[in-house]
Formats: C-alpha cells, sequence, structure tokens
C-alpha cells in the first residue's frame, strides 16, 4: 500500500445509512466521494454470512432472497433500541432478533448473536478499506453521521460501532445538518434553509441559518422509525393481504418469500416514481398465480399518511425555530426516498416554494461529513457548525416526574447543573436517572441509564451538597460528571447504560476485531482478498457450469480473460491489483450472475427479470 | 449596593499579557481565557448589563466569539485546552440562548441585580390573576369543543398580552437605570419586575397550550 505524509491529517466521512453506506474525503478541491474502480460510490448497508464467510454490499445484498435469515440488513433500526421498541419491524425482518444485555437487541445468525454495534462495524470496516484502497493509504479516524432526531443510545451505539471497526470517530454529524454543509458550501449570501431528509428508515427535518460560513440549526424534527421502509411495508401488506384472499387465508409466507415480496416490494415503489403503473406476478407454486398491477394513485393513497406524517414534523420545527414557512430561503430534498414525486409535491406545497432536489441525493450527506471532517481536521477553518441536540434532558423527580435539565434545539456543546444531596444519615451513594424526551413522566421518555454517584462523604440526611454537571458535547453525546461541594471532592459516576453497551464491553468487542488484524493491516487485507477472490473463483467457475451458456462466445472470452488474470494477481503481494481484478471478474461474471439470480427468483417469485423491477 | 457598571473589568490575557476587552478572547493572540467558563452571560459576549439591546448585534457577537472558543476548532489540542473549548463553547451557548429572548434576558437581569427569585416571590401584577382565570376558562371550553377560530383569537389577545407585558418590563428597566442610587425606589422596581415576569411565565404557559392545539391540525 502507498503511504503518504497525510495520513494523520485524513479524516474519513462516513455516511453509514439504513439502506445504504458511503465515504468522502476532504481535498483541496473540496469534498468528494469514494469510489471503488467501477465508479461506484454506495455500498448497500446488508452483511450476509454464508459457509463463515461474511461479505457486504451488493454481493450480500444478492443473497438476500437465496439466503434470507443469513443476510442482515437494516441494522441502523436496531440501533440502541430494546426488543419492545422493534415490535412492528420485527414481523418483517427475515433474519433472527433476540433480547440482548442491557436491555438491546442481538441478530442471531447461524446460531451466533451478533450486537447492532458489531454488525454495523463490519459495514464501516467495509467502507474503511474500500476508502484506503481508494486513497492508498491508512485511515484510522472518523465522522459518521446518524438521523437528526436519533437519541443518546443510538449516538452512543453509533461511535462504539466505529471504535470496534478501528475507527476513531471524531465526530457524530447530524445528516440534515450534513446535508446543508454540503449544499451551501459554494453559496455566500445569508439564508434560512430547511432540509428535508426521508431516507430508508428514518426521517429528519432540520431548520438552519447560513450567516458568514456559520452553519446555525435552530431547530430539529424528526422520527427515528419512519422512512422508505415504511412505504416498502404498505406495499408487502397490500400483496400479501391480496394474496391470502385469492389463496386462502391459512397462506403462511416461508423466509424467503418474505425476502422476495420485500425486493418486489421496493422495485415496484420505484418504478412507480417514474411511471404510473407497475405490475407484480407472485408464483406461489402448484399453479398459483398471483397477478397484480398497482397504479401510482393507489401507491400514494398508502403513502400518505407516513407523508403527511413529515409535514407535520416540518410545521412543529418551524416553530420550534420561530418561523413561518415564507421565512424558507430554501427547502433542500436529502435522501433516497425523496425521489417519491409525491414527498416533493407535499413538502413544496407546505413550504410554498419548489423545493432543491440535489444532484445525488444519495451522496449529500456524505459530502457534507467530509466537509466536517476538514474542518476538524484544521484544513478548512472558514466553515463553523453549530447544531443543536435534537431532545430534551432530564432526570426523574419524586413521584416519576421530569425535571427538565437541557432544553430540545439547545446548541452544543450545552451543560446544566444540578445540586443533589441524600435522604439518610451517612448516606455516601445517590442514584439519578437520566432521560431524554418531551413527555412530562419519566415513563413515557427515553431512559439514557441510571447514574450512581458514589463516594459522598458520609454526613448527616441532607447535608452533602453534590454537584452534578450534564454536558452534552459537539457530539450529542451525554457526559456525567459530579462534585461534592462541602468537601470539595469529585464524586464518582457509574453509568448503568440503559440501551447500550457498557465501556468495558467496547472494549472487549475492539480487542476481539484487532485480534484479527494485529499490526499488520497490509497483510490482514491481502489475506482477506486472497480469501475472497478464491471464493469469487469458485463462484464463476460454478456459474460456469450451471448457466455458462447463456453468455456470448464474446462474453466468455472476457470472462476466461478475467479469470486468469485474477489468478495470477492473487498470488503477488499487490493488494490494490488483487482488488482491481477482482472487481473486473465480477464485471465480467454480471451476465452469469444475472441469470442465476432470475432463476432463484423465479423459483418463489415469478415477475420481471431482475433489471425490468 | 447591586453592581451597576457598564462594561466588564479589565483584565489581561495570560498569554500575551495584552489587555483584553473581554474575558473571554484576547483581542491580540486570540487565545481563550481560563475565566470565560465562569463569567456572566452579559460579560461573555461583551455587551452592556441593559435590557434594551439589539438582538442583531447579540447573534452577530455570538458568532465572532464562536468562532474563536468552538472546540472543532481545537480538535488537535492537548485535552485540557479541548476541555477549556468545551466549557467556554457550552458558556457561550447558554448566554445567547439567554440573552436572545428578551423574557429570559429579563430574568436573568433581575437576578443579577440581586432581585428575588421566581421560586421567592410568587407575586403577580393586581388583577392579573382574575384576567388569566378568564382567559383559561375561555381556552378550556374553545379546547373542549376546537373551535380553531376561537383558540386563534384568545392565541393572539396572549400574544398581545406578553408583549405589553415585556414593553412594561422595558420601562421598569430604563428606570431603574436612572436610579440606581436609590435603594428604596431600586427594590421597588426590582420587585416589580419580579411581578411582571412571574405573569410573562403565566402566559407563556397558556400561550403554548392554546399553540399547541392550533398546530395538532398541522
Amino acid at each position: 500500500m502507498r503511504n503518504t505524509l497525510m495520513t494523520d491529517s485524513l479524516i474519513l466521512g462516513i455516511d453509514l445509512g439504513t439502506t445504504n453506506s458511503l465515504a468522502a474525503v476532504m481535498t483541496p478541491g473540496g469534498p468528494e466521494i469514494i469510489r471503488d474502480a467501477r465508479g461506484a460510490a454506495l455500498v448497500p448497508s446488508v452483511i450476509a454470512f454464508v459457509d463463515g464467510e461474511v461479505t457486504v454490499g451488493l454481493e450480500a445484498r444478492a443473497h438476500a432472497v437465496e439466503n434470507p435469515t443469513a443476510t442482515v440488513y437494516s441494522v441502523k433500526r436496531l440501533m440502541g433500541k430494546s426488543i419492545e421498541d422493534l415490535t412492528s419491524d420485527l414481523a418483517v425482518l427475515p433474519y433472527e432478533v433476540v433480547p440482548g444485555r442491557n436491555d438491546t437487541v442481538c441478530v442471531k445468525v447461524q446460531g451466533r448473536e451478533m450486537t447492532p454495534q458489531e454488525l454495523s462495524a463490519i459495514i464501516l470496516r467495509d467502507i474503511k478499506a474500500r476508502a484506503e484502497t481508494a486513497r492508498g493509504q491508512e485511515i484510522s479516524r472518523a465522522v459518521i453521521t446518524v438521523p437528526a432526531y436519533f437519541d443518546d443510545s443510538q449516538r452512543q451505539a453509533t461511535r462504539d460501532a466505529g471504535r470496534i471497526a478501528g475507527l476513531e470517530v471524531c465526530r457524530i454529524v447530524n445528516e440534515p445538518t450534513a446535508a446543508a454543509l454540503a449544499y451551501g458550501l459554494d453559496r455566500s449570501e445569508d439564508a434560512c434553509i430547511a432540509v428535508y431528509d426521508l431516507g430508508g428508515g428514518t426521517f429528519d427535518v432540520s431548520i438552519l441559518r447560513v450567516s458568514g460560513g456559520v452553519f446555525e440549526v435552530l431547530s430539529t424534527q424528526g422520527d427515528t422509525q419512519l422512512g422508505g421502509d415504511d412505504l416498502d411495508r404498505e406495499l408487502i401488506n397490500l400483496l400479501t393481504g391480496e394474496i391470502r384472499r385469492e389463496f386462502g387465508e391459512e397462506l403462511t409466507f416461508p423466509p424467503a418469500t418474505r425476502q422476495a415480496l420485500r425486493t418486489f416490494a421496493e422495485a415496484t415503489k420505484v418504478r412507480l416514481s417514474t411511471e404510473s403503473d407497475a405490475t407484480v406476478e407472485v408464483d406461489l407454486g402448484a399453479g398459483r398465480l398471483f397477478r397484480r398491477t398497482i397504479t401510482r394513485d393507489e401507491f400514494e393513497s398508502l403513502a400518505v399518511r407516513w407523508i403527511d406524517h413529515t409535514i407535520e414534523h416540518c410545521a412543529r420545527a418551524l416553530r420550534d425555530a420561530g418561523l413561518g414557512p415564507k421565512d424558507i430561503d430554501q427547502v433542500v430534498m436529502v435522501g433516497g426516498s425523496t425521489r417519491v414525486p409525491m414527498v416533493c409535491r407535499k413538502t413544496g406545497e407546505f413550504f410554498g416554494r419548489e423545493p432543491y432536489t440535489a444532484v445525488n441525493p444519495d451522496e449529500v450527506v456524505a459530502l457534507g461529513a467530509a466537509v466536517q471532517a476538514g474542518i476538524l481536521a484544521g484544513i478548512k477553518r472558514d466553515t463553523l457548525l453549530l447544531d443543536v441536540t435534537p431532545l430534551s434532558l432530564g432526570i426523574e423527580t419524586l413521584g416519576g416526574a421530569v425535571g427538565k435539565l437541557i432544553m430540545r434545539n439547545s446548541t452544543v456543546p450545552c451543560q446544566a447543573t444540578e445540586t443533589f444531596s441524600t435522604y439518610v444519615d451517612g448516606q455516601t451513594a445517590v442514584d439519578i436517572h437520566v432521560l431524554q424526551g418531551e413527555r412530562e413522566l419519566a415513563k413515557d421518555c427515553r431512559s439514557l441509564g441510571k447514574f450512581q454517584l458514589t463516594g459522598v462523604p458520609p454526613m448527616p440526611a441532607g447535608a452533602p451538597r453534590v454537584q452534578v454537571t450534564f454536558l452534552l458535547d459537539a457530539n450529542g453525546i451525554l457526559d456525567v460528571s459530579a462534585r461534592e461541594l462541602r468537601s470539595g471532592q469529585a464524586a464518582s459516576v457509574q453509568i448503568t447504560p440503559a440501551h447500550g453497551l457498557t465501556r468495558d464491553e467496547v472494549d472487549s468487542m475492539v480487542r476481539d476485531s484487532y485480534a484479527r488484524a494485529v499490526e499488520d493491516l497490509n497483510a490482514h487485507r491481502l489475506i482477506d482478498l486472497r480469501n475472497e477472490s478464491a471464493r469469487i473463483l469458485a463462484a464463476i467457475e460454478k456459474a460456469i457450469e450451471t448457466a455458462g451458456d447463456v453468455l456470448t462466445p464474446q462474453q466468455r472470452q472476457t470472462l476466461d480473460a478475467a479469470v486468469g488474470d485474477l489468478k495470477t494477481k492473487r498470488e503477488g503481494e499487490d493488494c490494490d491489483a488483487v482488488y482491481e481484478a477482482m472487481g473486473a471478474a465480477n464485471d465480467a461474471a454480471m451476465p452469469l450472475t444475472r441469470a442465476q439470480m432470475d432463476d432463484v427468483l423465479s423459483k418463489t417469485i415469478k415477475g420481471r427479470k431482475m433489471d425490468e423491477v | 449596593m447591586t453592581e451597576t457598571h457598564d462594561q466588564a473589568t479589565p483584565v489581561k490575557c495570560r498569554h500575551c499579557d495584552k489587555p483584553m476587552s473581554t474575558p473571554v478572547v484576547c483581542d491580540y493572540c486570540h487565545a481563550v481565557g481560563p475565566d470565560a467558563a465562569v463569567a456572566d452571560h452579559f460579560t461573555l459576549l461583551g455587551l452592556p448589563r441593559r435590557f434594551d439591546l439589539d438582538t442583531a448585534e447579540i447573534h452577530r457577537r455570538f458568532l465572532v466569539l464562536s468562532r474563536h472558543t468552538h472546540p472543532d476548532f481545537h480538535a488537535d489540542d492537548t485535552p485540557e485546552v479541548q476541555q477549556l473549548h468545551l466549557q467556554v463553547s457550552a458558556a457561550l451557548n447558554e448566554a445567547y440562548r439567554t440573552l436572545n429572548d428578551s423574557a429570559a434576558r429579563a430574568a436573568y437581569l433581575l437576578t443579577l441585580f440581586g432581585g428575588k427569585s421566581s421560586a421567592d416571590d410568587k407575586s403577580v401584577p393586581d388583577g392579573f390573576l382574575g384576567t388569566m382565570m378568564m382567559m383559561q376558562e375561555e381556552l378550556a371550553d374553545a379546547l373542549d369543543s376546537d373551535d380553531r377560530a376561537e383558540i386563534a383569537r384568545i392565541t393572539e389577545v396572549l400574544q398581545t398580552q406578553h408583549d405589553g407585558l415585556l414593553r412594561r418590563i422595558g420601562m421598569l428597566y430604563e428606570q431603574y437605570q436612572e436610579s440606581v442610587s436609590c435603594k428604596a425606589v431600586v427594590d421597588d422596581l426590582l420587585g416589580e419586575l419580579r411581578q411582571q415576569l412571574n405573569a410573562v411565565s403565566y402566559v407563556k404557559k397558556l400561550l403554548s397550550q392554546a399553540t399547541d392545539a392550533e398546530h395538532a391540525h398541522d
């Protein structure tokens, strides 16, 4: 691997999405998206476990129908969540989700339980490796984006995922804010911007004021469980409902069929963004054929309640910012789901202006993350981001009420102090329950955890004055410190996260992950690449055996040449060369893969060919 | 005697020993002073202790100081320097949030001038409670019957009340600036300011109920 002096200052900007992930870096010419040899930037956030091998991205996604229980996607929806939070998701996820420690969840694949943090780390490691290949240098630091409405547990979980992947996470940045950074960078005039960000699994809207290079978030609103996935689910429910009505209510859908239905629903949604109708054909076996044409109007009647919900959030965000729709100079649309025409139409109607759709709404968040990375690396000093905390922070008081300490939409970093005392003579520990949310009762808010103050000097009840400082840093992540005022002693704070990993757990995961990649990252990468290419070569060989006849002589010749090249390169030491040869072999094998995919699909669902849906 | 001086006490920079116009950041070497994290909101933003301040000027100062203090520009400094910038930045954000909102600014100024806290003095101006009871009943009826026109009317009345109270507060602070030498007058003024501010909190509470209902239909 090439090494440059820039190694240390480079910070990767990563958009870790529900559906796709990608990265960008800051260059002297501005932020630049990381692309692979084929020019692709998006890596599907999908992980497949096949025969003890882990694959990420397009290839993993190709396994989804074939191997539904060992293909994990939408991990982001599981981050920092408990099993109770996920009831509606679990019904449609084909893979197994089980309760984890500290009220978290784990994904169970082939008998092995993995936390959402570890799974996200697999994606991050892949993104990191791609960026290292593209840049020809090692990367150890990153800025990772999260939905603005992510709470403390979800932010912590994201940061922990970065650590497990071997990345020092310099900053967690809110996605709409990152988008605004990328959008407003080359515009010098002062303006108020609304960023509408509808991704695969999350929705955010942020209102910003940009003046003299300072990007000041005025308010943010959102829903971390609302996104394009929900529109897909409406279609899945429509299809399964009608299939049952036609072929019997007792009909069950095995995981492979569920996965295929999901693929079809998503394809239908995408198709309806440009076409007025789309037809789905499902072969249920035993001569049972289900055929259905869905019109755009029909789709919109299913989608409207979700989209109206996002518009309500826009109204609230504006109100929190103390502004009206006419005060907004520009509406910026971000996230793949803003390609649904109804989304743009409704947003435009609400703000009374045509929304601006980024040239590529999938890339703008990563570009913004790279800008923030540039600021942190000290190579971009004319821009400053002032973000807010999306949720109020409070503590449980007597009777289960919540005492608010930091109000939502407060600019971060921010802090609040509160003085606590003891109830019993000689008491040396005090428990504090910290919550996030807008509701009045503790049980309706999100528990961030129990903080136990210990080392309080023994004194009569009520005599100690323990001053506790709650500090939300620029990541929106909470730090709690305490001091006993009479003695001046620092009390220690022990945290039991309500929905996360303890520091020890993360440390042990970091160790586990380093155990594989001791010091020589390069050697490690070469081993990985060799294994990977062996697997690809085997797969191609098998594919030629079963479906080789679909190739034209020209295609066959290209494939043979690419396979030969890969066989030679993998014997060498040059990682990049192996990587490129792997890409070329994959490309050359595409007609074969496609033929196989069609074959697999038609076994469960008979529909259009893969590239038509 | 309450503090009356408009300007912050002059301090010297610990790095270059030059006088600083604010304790936050040295005008010469741009180092952030350690006192910044504990300075009061006015001192921090380099503003006089007055109620009538230009919000555009508050915002301008906030942005300028943010550029100097924000932790993002010190990501590679020592942990001590980073911690200082984190503290000062948090203090600056709170100062801006407080002074940018006229009711919060008025309440903060009252504590600086030695007035009573809302916990110690819960009184409101004469006749205010009667008016509010009436408004509260009208609002409850309008909410029950979901009468949007009536809710909008009540919102407008409450907003006018709110603005009127703040106007009165502005006048009281003007009188305060002129009569700082006479303790009896000052005590009266601070007492009345407390009452007016209590009334503002009351009106705000009702206002948020009314606007929540208005926006429930958005």
